[in-house]
């Protein structure tokens, strides 16, 4: 007995099995502490809210949703609402942090002048005022009345930017996503002489595509483009870009942007400079080497902060809920008001937000892993 | 080992007594605010203007922080002992379950949610809350059906997005909802013309037009879309502080069916013209002890605060900026929709 307490494998398990269990314990006993507490305030507990309709309607929302819809379908909306405004952020923050790399390290003083000031100016001031600002500029813009156009097909008002869109129908634009993810598989099996053909080919095949959804299944009455259109208060048609979406989207791309810039120069001057002056010495290009030497060992240095950018983008979309963009937090926050099931709704939050985050952090890792170099680093 | 557990017995036993008394004097929340000698009362994150705000000198001001002093008057005999809590819309349920604060005295709308799953418990309405919609002027709208297709900003959160999505939806008319989490914003994207109009309470929207760069550029539209008992809300179960929170309410409205206000309180008191005047005032005992306050209460409620007319006028009415008419708050012999219980 006393040999095994003097174990030393034996005490490190111990330890180890006692300090789970005491977590795990002690996890539980807030659980069932704050459901007894609950309940003896009376208050209703359970997700069974869920699919009582809300009664109040949502100003922005991919799928439709009404006061009529549940709060299932409500909380949705807002997950895809932050969802959209989230990798729309990580896409355009990455390409202009991309560009204001490149600025920081070319040798050219003026751009270099440009690049660092940006970097100063957006990294140093707080994400939320740009966003207000933003918001401020486009809602001080004339009325929809006195609204901007270009040839009377574009809108440009404090409502928002009001383009034409061709006539498709939801159903129509995804049979197009899926149709040119297909498109772009069968032209990879073009045998690899021809492989000038493929971008021409993917083209001509993606226009058609479009094309033939555009005329057909369509009523006869429709026209072919829906171009926006004053009537009364509002444009009716085309497509709108609202101005709470546009200031979170500016708003965070260029925030965000100043930061993944520095991220990629970082990648890019972390490659040794042997490797480049070795790609001279093969008779390489300078776009060559960048192409087949710089980016891709740069890319494989700044994935780990990358990741954690983008994962600290995505949370950024939560300011929306100051200047009325309804992302998944504003859409929480309203359901408590309005439905009272506090902890229920930010255990929904919560879990939402580990559920996107974790599978950027997972796509970059999957990323990571295959661009690893093999054998040896 | 006797000795130890003779001592051991007398611990407990003085625990177990002290225990006792102490729940004999507590009786739920009006024994914490009594002990406590303070009564934590709602106040708002930023300000709604007319009912909880903050003035020049950093006071807080409103027609809700008035009641507040009048409750923590009655129980506690000053103002003063009302310790406003800052607070968001989003944040007075829980604050109140978690005890953060003791009662909700901001425009609360009654309804069947939140009396029944949330665990909390109404007073009778101290106040009605007429909806209406207020509109950019240059629109021209007499009615709200002018404004079809047009923007709406609410308060996040709020009965106002409801009431206002029921009314569309009835009357068939189109709209762009927009709702805000503050409203400061909702002012700024008001002022800033993002919003066709902005729908919500009536005190709200003629404080909000108040305080607009130009308010002529705003206008109230006639057509009431909903109207809203407000209570006062406690915690489930402390049906004493409700009794007490009842009768404070009635006090502010009998005094004023009196016409005793603030100023001849005291001549009131000295030559009660009737015998509920008399009971009200403490001249005869019964007003305060069937309540566990002092038989003076309402007379201190009265002569600090004033009665329900005197506070209205001055939060909300006519003295104040607002100039909000008195309309269904009036009392009902004045065409008004409030009306005290009965003092016997």
């Amino acid at each position: 007995m006393t040999k095994l307490f003097t174990s030393q494998k034996f005490r490190r398990t111990a330890v180890q099995v006692l300090f789970v269990a005491a977590v795990v314990l002690f996890i539980l006993a807030t659980i069932i502490v704050g459901r007894t507490n609950i309940a003896d305030q009376g208050i209703a507990t359970g997700f069974g809210f869920l699919n009582q309709t809300t009664g109040w309607p949502v100003s922005f929302s991919l799928t439709d949703v009404g006061p009529r819809s549940t709060y299932t379908e409500v909380l949705f909306a807002g997950l895809l609402n932050t969802m959209l405004v989230g990798f729309m952020t990580l896409f355009f923050a990455t390409l202009l942090g991309l560009f204001l790399a490149l600025m920081r390290i070319s040798s050219n003083s003026l751009m270099k002048l440009v690049g660092t000031t940006y970097v100063e100016v957006f990294r140093n001031v707080p994400v939320i005022l740009q966003v207000f600002f933003w918001y401020a500029i486009l809602t001080h813009l004339p009325g929809p009345r006195q609204a901007y156009s270009l040839a009377d097909i574009a809108f440009f008002s404090n409502r928002g930017l009001m383009l034409p869109a061709p006539s498709l129908s939801g159903l129509d634009i995804l049979i197009f996503l899926v149709g040119c993810v297909a498109i772009g598989f069968g032209l990879k099996s073009i045998k690899s002489k021809k492989t000038g053909l493929r971008l021409p080919l993917a083209i001509i095949a993606a226009v058609a595509l479009f094309v033939i959804l555009l005329v057909t299944g369509r009523d006869a009455d429709v026209p072919l483009w829906s171009v926006p259109e004053l009537k009364g208060l509002r444009f009716v048609g085309g497509v709108s870009l609202k101005p709470e979406f546009s200031a979170l989207l500016i708003g965070l791309t260029l925030f965000g942007a100043s930061y993944i810039g520095e991220i990629i120069r970082g990648g890019l001057m972390s490659v040794d400079k042997g490797k480049l002056e070795a790609g001279s010495a093969l008779g390489m290009s300078a776009f060559q080497i960048n192409r087949y030497i710089r980016i891709p060992l740069a890319f494989r240095a700044m994935l780990p902060s990358l990741s954690n950018q983008y994962i600290w983008l995505m949370k950024g979309t939560t300011v929306g809920i100051a200047i009325g963009y309804p992302d998944y937090f504003a859409i929480v926050s309203t359901s408590i008001n309005q439905s009272g099931q506090t902890m229920e709704l930010l255990a929904l939050l919560m879990g939402g937000f580990i559920v996107v985050n974790y599978s950027i952090g997972f796509a970059m890792n999957l990323l990571n892993s295959r661009l690893k170099l093999k054998g040896r680093s | 080992m006797l000795n130890k557990l003779m001592k051991l017995a007398t611990a407990a036993s003085l625990a177990f007594a002290g225990a006792t008394s102490a729940q004999a004097q507590d009786e739920g929340v009006l024994g914490e605010i009594k002990a406590r000698d303070s009564l934590l009362c709602t106040g708002h994150n930023g300000s709604y203007l007319g009912f909880a705000e903050v003035d020049a000198q950093g006071e807080w001001q409103g027609f809700d922080i008035e009641m507040c002093r009048a409750l923590a008057t009655a129980i506690l005999g000053s103002p003063d002992k009302a310790q406003i809590i800052p607070i968001s819309w989003a944040q007075r349920f829980p604050a109140i379950q978690s005890g953060d604060i003791d009662v909700i005295i901001k425009v609360t709308g009654w309804t069947m949610t939140r009396d029944t799953e949330l665990g909390l418990q109404y007073s009778r309405p101290y106040f009605i809350g007429p909806f209406y919609v207020m509109s950019r002027s240059d629109l021209g709208a007499e009615s709200i059906s002018d404004l079809e297709g047009g923007v709406f900003c609410v308060n996040a959160g709020t009965t106002v997005e409801r009431v206002l999505a029921d009314y569309m939806e009835t009357n068939g008319i189109e709209y762009q909802p927009l709702a805000f989490e503050k409203g400061e914003e909702l002012r700024a994207a008001l002022y800033a013309g993002r919003c066709d109009a902005i729908a919500g309470f009536g005190p709200f929207l003629s404080s909000t037009r108040v305080n607009a760069p130009n308010p002529d550029d705003f206008t109230i539209i006639g057509d009431v879309i909903k109207l809203e008992p407000e209570g006062i809300v406690v915690r489930q179960g402390e049906d004493d502080f409700l009794d007490v929170i009842n009768w404070m309410v009635t006090a502010l409205l009998l005094a004023e069916e009196n016409g005793i206000t603030s100023e001849n309180v005291d001549e009131m008191k000295a030559n009660p013209p009737s015998a509920t005047v008399e009971r009200l005032l403490g001249v005869t005992p019964g007003v305060g002890t069937r309540l566990g306050l002092q038989d003076d209460w309402a007379y201190n409620v009265i002569k600090t605060v004033g009665n329900y007319g005197q506070i209205y006028d001055r939060t909300v009415g006519d003295d104040s900026r607002y100039k909000l008419p008195r309309g269904l708050n009036n009392l009902w012999n004045n065409g008004g929709l409030l009306y005290p219980l009965v003092l016997d």
